[in-house]
């Protein structure tokens, strides 16, 4: 699902955000990214979704190249991952629901299928009765149960969510850990990054990747 | 396609939201487009008339043979039927003296009194001919080696000048046309970068969920789209008031002026500006979406 062989990561000003990542990760994992604030965590995102790309070395997620040139299998990529981004990204002067439904507009469905899904998904994210609120209406943790149903609603194979519990007290970050980890299956890999190792001490499956000073380590738990 | 008529409510929704976030610029730049339009329109339109004239004042172009005095019946008619077989005469025919007076006494109107004072008839007999104007030099050379002929009165200089005229209203016409064009093209692709520039953090969010680009830029089109159309039914609604106006005041005041119908004029040119404002549109739209797209 997602392969990196020897991944160097620099910017434009020469910093090095990541150095020979190497790692693998298969359907149905649950990976948990740490590290301490510029560790490199959002760098290793930004490269899984085609914003940055490898300085050096070779990745690959859901068998397509992440390399500067393929463009368009970056875009189709992008429609293939379930995004929930730190700052959540969601359009203003927007419902909830339309919000929800921006993540299936361009995957050519009809209207109505499109609209039943993304009541769906904001009845699991547990929003149902918000669909039709504007999102600068929402609470904070409101606002992030809408990022994550328009992160599901695609039944994408990957799903990355960026500092989710980032400004949540202990026991919302811990549900959204959880609301986000009930959404892997089989089929689909849940991928969170987060600087709060203290919600993670009671996690006994998944792929722990540890950040530091852009060199990364793995550690596995359980089955998953 | 199915993707898109599926989305098209959504996409006409972005377009409102578009157009509402930055409502006063598009609301003035609606007039400005409006405004450039209804200038372009006059402009035509004063081409459109000048041309009408100038075609009806060359068909009514004619020249006026004045022969020599008690010239006998038969050689006038000679001289008649020698008119008529030359190249570029559409018609020639006899204005006797009864008919030269009765013309003037029309012309003159309430001052035909003046004529009263003569004692005799003061005109002449005359042989009006009817000309094809762009062969009026040949035609004049051919009636100046016919003989009996005394004078003759062409009206030539006239219709040069206004032909000079329409030439010079072609070109201004074209010019302004050109330049109304690319106006607006700057007006509406800098309105749809503004457009884009204040829709920049949707943008990126589309293009990070996996938008394809027509996708995003498709509400930027319709709105571009919906200024000029809005600005051209604006200089529509401008030129039908002000030729309605103009056809009240001008068409009272200079009755001899041969103006065009105004409902076909309005109709015609307003369909025009409606026409070229959808084309100026998504062609306005194109070229800010394009120039954004390396932002």
């Amino acid at each position: 699902m997602i392969e990196a062989k020897g991944v160097y990561l620099v910017y434009g000003n020469g910093t090095e955000a990541l150095k020979d990542v190497n790692l693998k990760i298969e359907k149905g994992d649950i990976v948990y990214i740490t590290g301490p604030s510029g560790s490199g965590k959002t760098s290793l995102l930004k490269l899984f979704m085609g914003i940055e790309y490898p300085t050096k070395g070779e990745l690959k997620v859901l068998d397509l190249p992440i390399i500067k040139e393929e463009e368009n299998n970056i875009r189709k990529l992008r429609r293939l991952i379930g995004p929930v981004f730190q700052e959540f990204k969601l359009i203003k002067g927007r419902t909830a629901l339309e919000n929800v439904m921006l993540g299936l507009r361009f995957l050519n469905l009809p209207h109505r299928k499109i609209k039943e899904e993304s009541i769906m998904a904001l009845e699991k994210v547990g929003l149902g009765h918000k669909r039709d609120s504007l999102v600068e209406h929402l609470s904070f943790g409101e606002t992030q149960r809408v990022a994550i149903a328009r992160a599901v609603v695609r039944k994408p194979a990957i799903i990355l969510a960026d500092e989710p519990t980032g400004n949540l007290d202990i026991d919302n970050a811990l549900n959204i850990m959880n609301l986000l980890t009930s959404f892997r299956d089989e089929d689909t890999a849940v991928i969170i990054t987060t600087h709060a190792t203290h919600l993670l001490e009671d996690r006994v499956e998944g792929k722990f990747i540890k950040v530091n000073n852009g060199v990364i380590a793995v550690e596995s738990r359980g089955e998953a | 396609m199915k993707n898109f008529i599926s989305n098209l409510g959504y996409f006409l929704k972005e377009a409102r939201t578009i157009f509402r976030i930055d409502f006063l610029s598009n609301v003035f730049s609606i007039f400005s487009i409006g405004l450039v339009f209804f200038i372009l329109s006059m402009v035509i339109s004063g081409w459109w008339i000048s041309k009408e004239v100038v075609e009806v004042l060359q068909k009514e172009a004619e020249i006026n043979i004045y022969f020599e005095e008690n010239l006998e019946d038969l050689r006038i008619y000679n001289l008649m039927e020698n008119i008529k077989n030359i190249k570029g005469v559409r018609e020639a025919k006899l204005v006797d003296r009864e008919e030269s007076y009765r013309r003037m006494e029309e012309i003159l109107d309430k001052e035909a009194r003046i004529l009263e004072l003569f004692d005799e008839n003061p005109f002449q007999p005359f042989i009006e001919v009817k000309i094809d104007i762009e062969q009026v030099d040949e035609i004049l050379e051919d009636i100046k080696s016919l003989e009996d002929i005394d004078y003759i009165r062409d009206n030539k200089d006239i219709i040069d000048k206004l032909q000079k005229i329409i030439t010079v209203l072609t070109i201004v016409g074209l010019l302004i046309i050109t330049a109304t064009g690319i106006s607006t093209l700057v007006v509406i692709s800098h309105i749809i970068r503004q457009g884009i520039y204040n829709n920049r953090d949707q943008i990126n969010t589309l293009k990070l969920l996996g938008a394809p680009d027509s996708f995003i830029g498709f509400p930027f089109l319709l709105e571009g789209l919906f200024l000029t159309l809005v600005g051209g039914i604006l200089a529509f609604g401008l030129i039908f008031f002000t030729f309605k106006l103009g056809y009240e005041q001008i068409g009272t005041a200079l009755l001899f002026v041969p103006l065009p119908n105004m409902e076909v004029l309005v109709k015609t040119i307003g369909s025009f500006i409606l026409i070229l404002s959808g084309i100026l549109g998504i062609i306005g739209s194109f070229f800010g979406l394009s120039s954004a797209k390396g932002n």
